[in-house]
């Protein structure tokens, strides 16, 4: 086996944040987050030669630690959850005041999505995935990832009770037209 | 005038429905918590362990190439 390079263990190192961060969002717990981290940096040193270097690490290391997880689950005999069989029963959420939503209750709402629409918006709208790499993240086509997006999106703003997104921009346009018919 | 006038308003209707080209977007309360969730995760400090774990793993390895 060749020898790990010094660049490599430095991008790995350099990517132990985001992959946190992912794993919280997946586990929805630190503490199984970490270990999953951990699970991921031994699987990532040990097949570091399947890593073609020049593409995207991060999202190299996202797969393995997706799919890390998602063992896990099944060797749990945790039944994984899809947005099929999704529960109606939901927390009670207080409605968004004046557009200031508390970042507990997105929490709370966030953690009520099932698991795969919960990391398509994760990856889309937090880490900065591209749809493509989402798609090769998740092993799925990129119409699923754009249709798990839209529907965590809606059930979010259907949890939080957010009704008129885009709340600042028609408003402000509207204003400017009505100034506008004033004069 | 008034046809930019009822583009206008056809646009903000647009926008209402679709949500402004990027529906995660800054526009977009459910962008913007999502962005300040994830950041707060990541700007968390990492611990220790992560950092010695690699340093074990370099050290079980077999002849580090030095170049």
């Amino acid at each position: 086996m060749a020898a790990v390079s010094q660049g490599f263990k430095a991008d790995l190192l350099g990517a132990i944040p985001s992959l946190r961060a992912f794993a919280v969002s997946l586990t929805q717990n630190a503490d199984k987050a970490d270990d999953l981290v951990q699970e991921t940096l031994v699987k990532a040193w040990d097949k570091h030669e399947s890593f073609q270097p020049g593409t995207n690490l991060k999202a190299w290391l996202f797969t393995i630690l997706r799919n890390e997880f998602y063992s896990q689950m099944r060797k749990r005999g945790r039944e994984v959850q899809d947005s099929d069989g999704i529960m109606t029963a939901r927390l009670a959420v207080h409605p968004a005041q004046h557009g200031q939503l508390d970042l507990k209750d997105f929490r709370g709402a966030l953690e009520q999505l099932p698991e795969d629409q919960r990391e398509a918006i994760i990856l889309i709208g937090a880490s900065g995935f591209s749809y493509e790499e989402a798609a090769e993240i998740c092993g799925c086509a990129v119409g699923t990832i754009k249709s798990r997006v839209s529907r965590a999106r809606t059930r979010l703003q259907e949890i939080l009770k957010i009704s008129g997104e885009d709340e600042y921009g028609p408003d402000a346009i509207s204003a400017q037209v009505t100034g506008t018919a004033a004069h | 005038m008034k046809d930019m006038t009822k583009d206008i308003l056809a646009g903000a209707a647009g926008r209402r429905r679709n949500g402004v080209g990027d529906p995660l977007g800054p526009n977009s309360e459910i962008g913007r918590k999502l962005k300040q969730y994830y950041d707060e995760l990541v700007s968390d400090d990492v611990p220790d362990r992560f950092a010695q774990l690699l340093s074990q793993l370099e050290q079980t390895e077999p002849a580090q190439k030095k170049d």
